[in-house]
């Protein structure tokens, strides 16, 4: 039943149509078929279909068997993937057709190649995800939302979740990106205003993921129909940004608390930018700067101007970043330390387009370090040249660093000192002492403490020392060494010494004085009284016998007084000289000399004398006074010997350091030293009852000895006898 | 006037002794007078009367400058005997010192009434009498 009509509607039909009937022959077919299918633009009609057609998938085959068999198969767009690896998109509709409703025995087939289309929107999709941007679609007539699979993606929802209005808004996080969007989706509805916008969304696994929401709105007859726009994951891109932000805000607080200025300088347009900070530093105020390099370079100092050009230079033709440091001047006078970096920035051709760098102020620095080294400078100097010693020492006491003046001290070089410890020349004595301040200082903190003590010199003298000790401390805390202070009091203690001897014979004259003072007061004035009193009597005496009495008396008293007087010229002539009269005299020949003089009495006495002394001992002397002593010394012996027993006197002399000691044992009466001891060598005392007992004898000899830096001492027992020791100078 | 019983002059200056003991007739001071030359001699001497319970002296003259035991010595030794007497005696320090170190030192010895300067007056004793007798 093939109708001209129904041929030609067929074959100009826009889509390619094949009739065919159950042997898969060609009964029909359209223009576009022919154009789009056919392998060769032959004729087709009562021809296999098959033999004329481009390569087709199996499932094609399969659904035209079927379809001539009476079973509908319609494919609403598949890919096929051939083996050469061509790529086909296909839509077929096959309809069976039966002789009874159609006419003929077949099947009618649409079949329409939509490759190009469905790359296109394969495309799409790729694009989509790989840009991370969705679609959406919110049809306002049936209230349907769509959502492309990319959308879905970022919210992390399945491919077969239907999404409406009121879910797709709760995806945005509660608050003011809820609040946000609701009001842009409500104004495009009522307003047609499109939207742009940046929010965070709650994806359905709980991720905050920040979104670029953008609609545009579609409007009929003034009333918006359909919203649709692009959902665009922007985490990665807002993360960085807020990032950036912080970052630039935390650089922002960084350098204007660093006090770091910085500053853009574009080459090309000789455009420099500073901010706030570049002005502050450069005390330029912003109004007034011109802009441009000259502005910076005319504050630079003229010492430092040439190579800091220079090296900005460098810079700017990529030999090297400037990293400078320089002066610059403020307007008031005043010169500032500035330390300048930069980054020279190029083109793609290598051309240096821009410059960025930062200056900070590091005056403060200069001066603090200029400071420091100045103070370096001036202890390493203070500490050579001081005339105290000082010395830097470890905490075990180990010198590390003496100046001259202390080895000037202590006789040793600094090399020779630094190979020992200052324990190893202190005094033993003062070994405790020194430990227990080495611990004080340790715990002291930074106390400076106080000792004084004893070193030897190399020479083996004492060297007196007063030691002042400051802890150094390292970063932790723990002593690194010890400043040492080192006062030299030798001569001090010297001067002390002296001082002392001074202060001794100083007292033994005021003592002298004093004796003088008692022979005046008391002595001198007994005698007198005695005097008065007896003429007196004498004056109203009538009696002869009496008289002659008193005048015998008056003569007494008269000769006791000159006596006295004698005494005292004694005395005085003791303590007036004596040292510069001294001479080296021979002690034997002395007592040779003396025991000759007064042969006359130890014969009387038939006492024995036995003489123990070295001839070549001699001892500094004054002549008259060694005589005097050793005359005296011995008439006591023989005066104050024992009733019952002859005098036995032994003299020894024996060398004492550089004293020579000169005893006189005898065997008389002896003294009691415990009731008398006080008293033996004081003027006027007497202990024994003799005729001739003046207690002036010892108390002259005393004085003698001592005026010639000598000493006397006693040992005595009652009735066993006495010794006498006398110590004085060797020769 | 009543006289002392007895008194007692310890000095070892004879010209002294001699002097004193010549006034106190004139005044008529004591019935009898003891002398020792030095304070060791008197405190013996002082010590045997006390052991035999013969009278002691109620008035001591004492010199300080004596041999052996001075007058400092002499007195320290006899406050040492003191418990051993019933007596109160009455001593004088009597010296030719004009020491000031002297007069303070009398002040240590509340034994001692008066330190009087030698040479010894009638004035002095007459006035001694007139507080011993008193007392």
């Amino acid at each position: 039943m093939k109708t001209l009509a129904v041929d030609f509607l067929l074959k100009e039909s826009p889509n390619a149509i094949a009739i065919v009937d159950t042997k898969l022959n060609f009964i029909s077919y359209s223009n576009q078929w022919h154009q789009k299918f056919s392998l060769n633009k032959t004729d087709n009609d009562n021809k296999p279909l098959f033999d004329n057609i481009i390569e087709m998938p199996d499932s094609f085959k399969i659904a035209l068997n079927n379809g001539v068999n009476g079973k509908e198969d319609i494919n609403l767009g598949q890919k096929f993937v051939f083996p050469n690896g061509k790529l086909q998109w296909l839509k077929w509709k096959i309809i069976p057709s039966k002789s009874e409703n159609h006419g003929f025995d077949g099947a009618i087939i649409f079949l329409d190649d939509i490759t190009i289309e469905q790359k296109e929107i394969e495309l799409l999709h790729k694009a989509e995800e790989v840009a991370r941007i969705g679609c959406w679609e919110l049809d306002l007539l049936n209230n349907t939302l769509n959502w492309t699979k990319t959308t879905k993606d970022i919210h992390e929802v399945t491919n077969d979740f239907i999404p409406n209005l009121k879910e797709g808004i709760n995806f945005y996080k509660e608050g003011v990106h809820r609040e946000k969007i609701t009001q842009l989706v409500g104004l495009a509805i009522s307003e047609g205003k499109p939207y742009d916008t940046e929010l965070i969304i709650i994806t359905a696994k709980g991720n905050e993921v920040w979104v670029r929401a953008k609609g545009e709105v579609e409007m009929l007859n003034g009333k918006a129909v359909r919203l649709i726009g692009t959902f665009q994951d922007i985490d990665e891109r807002k993360k960085i940004e807020l990032a950036h932000q912080e970052i630039s805000e935390l650089l922002k607080i960084t350098t204007q608390t660093a006090q770091i200025g910085t500053w853009d300088y574009n080459l090309l347009e000789n455009n420099l930018e500073w901010d706030h900070e570049m002005y502050r530093i450069f005390n330029i105020d912003k109004n007034n700067f011109s802009g441009v390099f000259k502005a910076w370079s005319s504050s630079i100092h003229p010492d430092d101007l040439e190579r800091t050009l220079a090296a900005t230079n460098d810079a700017i033709n990529g030999i090297k970043d400037f990293d400078e440091e320089f002066r610059i001047k403020h307007k008031d006078g005043s010169i500032k330390f500035i330390r300048g970096l930069s980054k020279t920035i190029k083109d793609f051709n290598g051309n240096a387009i821009k410059m960025t760098g930062a200056n900070w102020d590091i005056t403060e620095l200069r001066s603090t370090e200029f400071k420091l080294a100045e103070s370096t400078k001036l202890f390493a100097e203070t500490f050579e040249h001081s005339a105290i010693g000082m010395a830097l020492v470890s905490p075990d006491l180990k010198w590390l660093k003496v100046n001259k003046s202390l080895s000037q001290s202590l006789g040793y070089s600094e090399e020779e000192l630094l190979k020992m410890t200052s324990m190893d020349i202190t005094h033993p004595d003062d070994i405790p002492n020194s430990t227990f301040y080495k611990n004080k200082v340790k715990i002291g903190g930074n106390k400076n403490l106080q000792l004084q003590k004893r070193y030897f010199h190399k020479n083996g003298n004492i060297v007196h020392a007063i030691i002042g000790a400051t802890p150094v401390k390292d970063l932790n805390g723990n002593i690194s060494h010890v400043i040492t202070q080192f006062l030299d009091i030798t001569d001090r203690i010297e001067a002390q010494k002296k001082l002392e001897a001074l202060v001794d014979v100083t007292k033994s004259q005021n003592e002298s004085l004093t004796n003088f003072a008692h022979i005046v007061s008391h002595n001198l004035r007994s005698h007198s009284t005695n005097m008065t009193m007896l003429t007196k009597f004498l004056n109203e005496e009538e009696d002869e016998d009496e008289v002659k009495n008193l005048n015998r008396m008056i003569t007494n008293a008269t000769q006791s007084l000159s006596e006295t007087i004698a005494h005292l010229n004694d005395v005085v002539q003791v303590k007036t000289g004596a040292l510069e009269q001294l001479q080296s005299i021979s002690i034997l020949n002395t007592i040779n000399q003396i025991t000759k003089s007064i042969n006359g009495l130890l014969e009387e006495q038939h006492a024995t004398l036995n003489l123990d002394i070295n001839k070549s001992h001699f001892v500094h002397a004054v002549p008259a006074y060694l005589e005097s002593i050793f005359l005296n010394v011995l008439t006591n012996a023989l005066k104050y010997r024992a009733k019952e027993r002859t005098p036995v006197i032994d003299i020894k002399s024996k060398i004492e350091k550089n004293d020579i000691l000169i005893s006189f044992t005898d065997n008389g009466q002896g003294i009691d030293l415990n009731k008398h001891g006080n008293n033996i060598f004081g003027m006027y005392k007497t202990f024994h009852k003799h005729k001739d007992a003046k207690g002036i004898g010892l108390f002259i000899t005393k004085n003698q000895i001592e005026s010639m830096n000598g000493s006397i001492s006693i040992e005595s027992e009652v009735d066993k006898g006495t010794t006498i020791f006398i110590k004085l100078k060797q020769a | 006037m009543n006289k002392i019983e007895l008194c007692c002059i310890i000095d070892d200056d004879p010209i002294f002794v001699y002097g004193t003991k010549r006034i106190m007739k004139e005044v008529g001071f004591a019935k009898s007078i003891l002398v020792y030359s030095d304070g060791q001699a008197a405190l013996d001497g002082l010590t045997k009367l006390c052991i035999a319970r013969e009278p002691l002296p109620d008035v001591i003259f004492l010199d300080l400058n004596m041999p052996i035991l001075n007058g400092w010595e002499f007195l320290d030794e006899f406050k040492n005997c003191k418990s051993k007497r019933s007596k109160k005696i009455v001593i004088y320090i009597i010296s030719s010192s004009v020491d000031p170190r002297d007069l303070e030192r009398v002040k240590n010895y509340d034994q001692v009434d008066t330190y009087i300067l030698k040479p010894i007056t009638p004035d002095d004793l007459i006035k001694i009498l007139g507080t011993v007798v008193e007392n």
